[in-house]
């Protein structure tokens, strides 16, 4: 994301470590268990991201299905709420950088 | 306020409990999906550990006050606002650990496709598998039967 444009400008000088540490992108991911139901799964997207229940349902599939889903990007900090809030619902969530930024 | 009442047979029911009761030191222990925090700092974890468990405690007293003097009377449980969330949570938990204590000789595929043989399966496991369908018949009960209103989406 910002090394990208870092490279692009002149002017830029280079990011210090820390900054770039706050410039990543991170992903909050859902991993399938065999334990939750898929209607629970459903209820617990609905609620903690607001989606409506075909938007819940399609990663809810995607859990199921391909074992992972990414349920949310930003900043690390709201991504380290969201899988709390994610693992008070006993879902297994992890927060991951995101690499392709 | 909206509030479902369900009654349970108690012969059925009671012996469940146990298996319930039996996890419930480990679950004001340990959180019940052993994922851990994000971050490899160990206050950062301690705290985030900590969290999780009184959180998942308080919902598991959630479920167990259900189970009262009032349902050994006449067998009714009810769900209401005030606790159909920490008992859909609670539910999870109990059920996480009961596949992990006493459902792991089963395969993943058997219990997601709910194809278990239960004439071949030891007393004891029986009885934490007749548990484990239980609590997500509780589950299902809360999500169809609670609109919004009550779930608070």
């Amino acid at each position: 994301m910002s090394s990208t444009a870092g490279k692009s400008n002149p002017f830029s000088q280079p990011q210090p470590e820390s900054e770039v540490q706050l410039d990543t992108v991170w992903r909050v991911v859902v991993l399938n268990d065999p334990v939750n139901l898929m209607s629970y799964v459903v209820l617990v997207f609905m609620k903690v991201f607001g989606f409506d229940e075909v938007k819940a349902r399609k990663h809810m599939l995607e859990v199921h299905e391909q074992g992972r889903s990414v349920l949310w990007i930003g900043a690390r900090e709201p991504g380290e709420a969201y899988v709390f809030t994610l693992q008070q619902w006993h879902l297994t969530a992890i927060l991951e950088a995101d690499e392709a930024h | 306020m909206k509030r479902i009442e369900v009654r349970l047979s108690l012969p059925v029911v009671r012996p469940l409990l146990d298996v319930i009761k039996g996890l419930v030191d480990d679950l004001h222990s340990a959180p019940a999906a052993r994922v851990g925090s994000p971050d490899p700092d160990a206050e950062f974890s301690d705290v985030w550990t900590r969290d999780l468990v009184a959180a998942q405690s308080s919902d598991v007293e959630m479920l167990l006050s259900i189970f009262g003097e009032d349902f050994h009377t006449d067998g009714i449980v009810f769900f209401d606002q005030t606790n159909a969330e920490a008992i859909a949570r609670s539910c999870s938990a109990v059920r996480l650990r009961v596949r992990e204590k006493y459902l792991k000789d089963l395969s993943d595929e058997s219990l997601e496709a709910g194809e278990v043989d239960l004439a071949k399966l030891d007393e004891g496991v029986r009885k934490a598998f007749t548990c484990y369908l239980f609590l997500a018949t509780i589950q299902e009960l809360i999500i169809q039967h609670l609109d919004e209103s009550i779930i608070g989406f």
